[in-house]
C-alpha cells in the first residue's frame, strides 16, 4: 500500500524529468553545436584576414606563432591548388588542395567553409578558406583548419551539468514523493486498520486525523458511519436482550422455524418443558425435534393454509405433557417467512380441570350410593316388611351401615376441608416413634392378621423424638396401613422404618403390594382418586385416604412421598421436620 | 454456479424430506405400540379397533418413502453416507412398517381379550411394552442424532426383553396347567407378548441401520455368526 503509493508518485517524476531532458536534448543540441561552431568559424575568419593583410613573407614567417594562438592549422595554397606553405607539414608532400570543398568556395565566393571528419585525426575539423586577392585576381587562398573538439566538449560540459541537474531534481522528487506518500499514506493506513478492525467486529474508537484535506472528511465521515452503526447495533442488542428476556420470563415456550422448515431459535422455557437439550433442536426439522405426529400435522396445516392455528397436543415424554401449541407465521422478505410456534402448558389447566369434574362425579356417587341403599331398603320396610322383625332388624343394621358410611365420607371431607381452609389447629407435642408405631400397628392387628400380612416396626429405639399432633400423626398412619393391608396380597409384609436426613425424619411404608402403574403416579392423593376404581371401593374405601395423608403430611410442615414398583409394592415416604426447622418456618 | 448450488440444496432438501418421512413414520409406530398396548391395560376395545383401522396410514407412509427412497437411488445416484443413508432408509422404514402390522396384531389380540374377563392384573406386560417402547424410541432417536452411543443402547434392552418374554411364557404357562379355563386368554397374552418381543427385535434391526448408516460396518447378525 505505502510502496504503491510512494512508487507511482516517485515514477510519475521520472517521467517528467525523462521528458524534459529529451525534449531539451532534441532542441539543444543542434542549436549549441551551430552557435559554437559560427563563433569558431568568425575567429578563424578574423585569423585568415589577419594574415591576408600581412604580406605572404612575414606570414609564413609567422605562421607558427599564429597557427598556435589560434589553435588551428594554416596551409597557404596558391592559386593552382598546391600547398606551399604549411604549419604542421612539409609543405611539398601535401596533395593538391584546389578540390576542397572550402577552397572551391573561396574560389567562387571569397570565403569558403567545410566541416570534415579527418580520418587522419580521426574529429570532426572545421576548414575556412579565404582567397588572397590582388586586385581582382586571386593570388591564392589561406585555409585554417581546427579540430572541432571544443565543441564537442562544452557539449559534454552542458550535458554533465544538465545530468548533474536531474541527478539533484530525481533526489528531491524522491524526497517529495517520500513525503507526499507518507502523508497521504498515513491517514489512509490509519483508516484502513479502523476499518478492518472494524468489521472484524472489535471495538473501535473514533479516528483521530490531523490533517486538514479530504483524508479529514473522510475519517469525519467514517466516524459518523460508525457512530451511527454503534447506536444501530446497541439498539439491536437491547432489542434482541428485551425478546431474550421476554422469552425467558414468559410461561410461554417459544420456537422459530426458518423458511427451510429448520428450527432457529428455541426459547429455555421449551427446553423445560418438555425436557429437550436445545443443541438438539437447532438447525432439525419439526418432526426430528419432537417426533410428534399431531404437531407435524398442525404445522402442515399451517403451511398449507397459511391462517394461524391453535391446537392442543399432548407429548409423551418422558411424562405426559399437555401443551397449547399456536403457530403464526413472521412476515419478513416476501418469499421467506419464518414461522413462529408457541407452546403453552396446559397440563395442570386440564388435570384440574379433569380434578374438579372428577370431584363432582365421584362425590355425587359415593354419596348416592349408600343414600340408594338406605331409602331402598325403607321402603321396603315401608312397603310391609316392618311387619317381620326379623328381616327389619337385618334391614336396619344395613341401613345403619351404609348410614355410616355416609358419616364417615361426610367426615373425611370436612377433615380435608378443614385442613385445606387451616382451620385444624394441631396440637404439637414430642412423639416416641417407635412406642407410637407399635399402638397404630395395633389398630389394623386384626385386618392384617386376616391376610396373614406381616407389618414390622424397624424403628429404633433410641430414635429422636418427632414434632407431632398425636391424633393426626395416628390418622396419618392408619391411613396408610390400612391401603397397605387391602392392596397387598396374602401373607405379604409391610415394613416401617424410619431415617434421620438433615432436616427431615423420614419415615417410610413399605409394602410388598401390587404397586401403582407409573403413569397413575401423579394422581395418588388426589381426593376420590382410586387407581382400581372397582377394586378399591369393595374394599370399602373412600377414596379419600391418601388425600387426607397428604393434606396432614402439608399441615405438619412435611410432605408426603410415593414410589411404586408394579408387582413389586410400594413406599410410602413421610417427611417430618425436625423441631427447631418447623419453629423457624 | 448458481445453478450448481440450486441443485444441490435441492438434493439436501429430497434427503431431508426422506428423513422427515422416515422420523413421521417412526412416531406413528411409536403411537401406534402405546396405543395398543393401553387398550390392552384398560380393556378398551374401542382404541383396539382404532389401532386396527389406523393401520393403513403406515403402510401409506412406508409405500411412499420407497418410493422416494429409490426415485433418489435412480435419479440422483447419490455416493458414500448418503447413499448408505437410502439403502438403510429403506430397510428401516419395513421395520417400521412390520412394527405397526405388530401392534395391530396386538390390538387385535386385545379385543379377543376383551371379550372375557381379566386374567390376571397385568404387571410384567406393561413393564415389558414400557422397555419395547423405549428401544423405538431410542432407535428413532439414534437415527435422527445420527449417534452410535444411542443405537448400542438399544441393543442392550434387547436382552432384557427377551428374557422378560421367557418370563411371562412361564408364568402364563402355570396359569394353563392349573386351569385348563384360562388357556385361551393365557395363549392370547402369550400372543402379545411375543408380539412386544418381536417389535423389540425390529427396533434392534434399526439401531443395526443406524449404525451401518453411521459406520459403513454392517453389525447386524453378529450375535449369530458368533454362535
Amino acid at each position: 500500500m505505502k510502496k504503491n503509493l510512494f512508487y507511482k508518485i516517485f515514477f510519475s517524476y521520472l517521467v517528467i524529468i525523462g521528458i524534459s531532458f529529451f525534449l531539451l536534448d532534441l532542441f539543444m543540441r543542434d542549436e549549441i553545436k551551430a552557435v559554437l561552431t559560427s563563433q569558431i568559424e568568425t575567429e578563424l575568419l578574423s585569423y585568415a584576414q589577419l594574415i591576408d593583410q600581412t604580406s605572404p613573407e612575414k606570414a609564413s614567417e609567422h605562421l607558427k606563432q599564429i597557427a598556435q594562438t589560434s589553435k588551428s592549422r594554416i596551409t597557404l595554397i596558391d592559386v593552382k591548388g598546391r600547398v606551399f606553405v604549411d604549419s604542421e607539414k612539409e609543405a611539398a608532400l601535401l596533395e593538391n588542395h584546389f578540390n576542397r570543398p572550402e577552397v572551391q568556395e573561396a574560389r567562387l565566393r571569397g570565403t569558403g567553409k567545410s566541416v570534415r571528419y579527418s580520418d587522419s585525426l580521426r574529429i570532426d575539423m572545421l576548414y575556412i578558406a579565404v582567397a588572397m586577392k590582388d586586385g581582382q585576381h586571386i593570388k591564392g587562398y589561406i585555409r585554417l583548419a581546427r579540430p572541432l573538439h571544443d565543441v564537442q566538449s562544452i557539449i559534454e560540459k552542458v550535458y554533465q551539468y544538465m545530468l548533474l541537474t536531474i541527478g539533484v531534481v530525481a533526489v528531491i522528487s524522491l524526497l517529495i514523493a517520500l513525503f507526499f506518500s507518507y502523508r497521504l499514506y498515513e491517514p489512509i493506513k490509519t483508516m484502513e486498520q479502523f476499518t478492518e478492525k472494524l468489521r472484524q467486529g472489535e471495538p473501535v474508537g473514533t479516528i483521530i486525523l490531523d490533517t486538514a484535506d479530504e483524508t479529514k472528511t473522510l475519517a469525519d465521515n467514517i466516524n459518523y458511519l460508525v457512530d451511527e452503526l454503534k447506536h444501530k447495533i446497541r439498539i439491536a442488542n437491547e432489542e434482541k436482550s428485551k425478546l431474550m428476556t421476554a422469552f425467558t420470563s414468559m410461561n410461554e415456550g417459544v420456537l422459530i422455524m426458518n423458511e427451510q422448515g429448520l428450527i432457529e431459535f428455541s426459547s429455555p422455557v421449551l427446553s423445560n418443558m418438555l425436557a429437550i437439550q436445545y443443541d438438539d433442536v437447532i438447525g432439525k426439522t419439526l418432526i426430528e425435534a419432537f417426533r410428534s405426529i399431531d404437531l407435524q400435522k398442525a404445522f402442515r396445516e399451517f403451511k398449507e393454509k397459511r391462517v394461524n392455528l391453535s391446537r392442543e397436543i399432548v407429548f409423551g415424554s418422558p411424562e405426559k405433557v399437555i401443551l397449547r401449541v399456536s403457530i403464526s407465521g413472521i412476515h419478513g422478505h416476501p418469499d421467506e417467512e419464518k414461522t413462529m410456534i408457541v407452546f403453552h402448558d396446559v397440563t395442570r389447566l386440564k388435570k384440574l380441570e379433569q380434578i374438579r369434574m372428577d370431584f363432582v362425579a365421584n362425590v355425587t356417587h359415593e354419596i348416592k350410593t349408600p343414600l340408594t341403599a338406605i331409602i331402598g331398603y325403607l321402603e321396603t320396610i315401608q312397603g310391609g316388611a316392618i311387619n317381620n322383625i326379623e328381616e327389619t332388624k337385618k334391614f336396619i343394621d344395613i341401613i345403619l351401615k351404609q348410614a355410616e358410611r355416609l358419616n364417615r365420607l361426610v367426615e373425611d371431607l370436612l377433615t380435608i376441608s378443614n385442613i385445606e381452609m387451616k382451620q385444624t389447629v394441631l396440637n404439637f407435642e414430642s412423639v416416641n416413634l417407635r412406642p407410637a408405631v407399635n399402638n397404630m400397628i395395633s389398630l389394623i392387628e386384626v385386618k392384617a392378621g386376616l391376610k396373614k400380612i406381616n407389618v414390622r416396626n424397624n424403628v429404633n429405639d433410641n430414635f429422636p423424638p418427632i414434632e407431632a399432633d398425636r391424633d393426626r400423626l395416628t390418622q396419618i398412619f392408619v391411613n396408610i396401613l390400612d391401603n397397605a393391608v387391602k392392596f397387598t396380597p396374602d401373607g405379604g409384609e409391610i415394613d416401617i422404618t424410619a431415617a434421620e436426613s438433615e432436616s427431615y425424619a423420614v419415615i417410610s411404608i413399605q409394602d410388598s403390594g401390587i404397586g401403582v402403574p407409573k403413569d397413575e403416579m401423579g394422581r395418588l392423593g388426589e381426593r376420590f382418586y382410586r387407581v382400581d376404581k372397582s377394586r378399591s371401593r369393595d374394599l370399602g374405601g373412600t377414596g379419600l385416604g391418601l388425600s387426607i395423608v397428604k393434606h396432614l403430611m402439608i399441615a405438619h410442615g412435611g410432605r408426603m412421598e410415593i414410589q411404586s414398583q408394579l408387582g413389586k409394592g410400594t413406599t410410602v415416604l413421610l417427611y417430618f421436620p425436625w423441631e427447631d426447622v418447623n419453629k423457624k418456618s | 454456479m448458481e445453478e450448481r448450488k440450486h441443485t444441490s440444496s435441492h438434493y439436501e432438501m429430497e434427503l431431508q424430506e426422506i428423513k422427515n418421512n422416515l422420523i413421521y413414520l417412526g412416531a406413528l409406530t411409536e403411537n401406534v405400540i402405546r396405543l395398543a398396548m393401553k387398550s390392552l391395560t384398560d380393556r378398551d376395545t374401542q382404541m383396539a379397533n382404532k389401532v386396527i383401522a389406523n393401520d393403513y396410514e403406515i403402510d401409506k407412509m412406508d409405500k411412499e418413502i420407497e418410493e422416494k427412497c429409490i426415485k433418489m437411488l435412480a435419479l440422483r445416484q447419490p455416493t458414500a453416507i448418503d447413499l448408505r443413508f437410502i439403502t438403510t432408509a429403506i430397510k428401516i422404514t419395513g421395520h417400521l412398517e412390520r412394527i405397526g402390522d405388530m401392534a395391530v396384531n396386538i390390538a387385535e389380540k386385545v379385543v379377543q381379550l376383551n371379550e372375557e374377563p381379566k386374567l390376571k392384573p397385568y404387571i410384567d406386560l406393561p413393564h415389558m411394552s414400557d422397555m419395547v417402547e423405549k428401544m423405538v424410541a431410542k432407535a428413532l432417536d439414534s437415527l435422527i442424532k445420527r449417534d452410535l452411543q444411542i443405537a448400542d443402547e438399544v441393543r442392550k434392552i434387547e436382552q432384557q426383553v427377551d428374557d422378560l418374554n421367557e418370563q411371562i411364557f412361564r408364568e402364563l404357562l402355570t396359569f394353563m396347567m392349573e386351569d385348563s379355563k384360562s388357556i385361551h386368554r393365557a395363549l392370547l397374552i402369550m400372543h402379545v407378548s411375543k408380539n412386544l418381543e418381536r417389535i423389540a427385535d425390529h427396533a434392534q434391526g434399526i439401531a443395526d441401520m443406524v449404525t451401518y448408516m453411521i459406520t459403513g460396518e454392517n453389525v447386524r447378525h453378529l450375535s449369530t455368526d458368533a454362535k
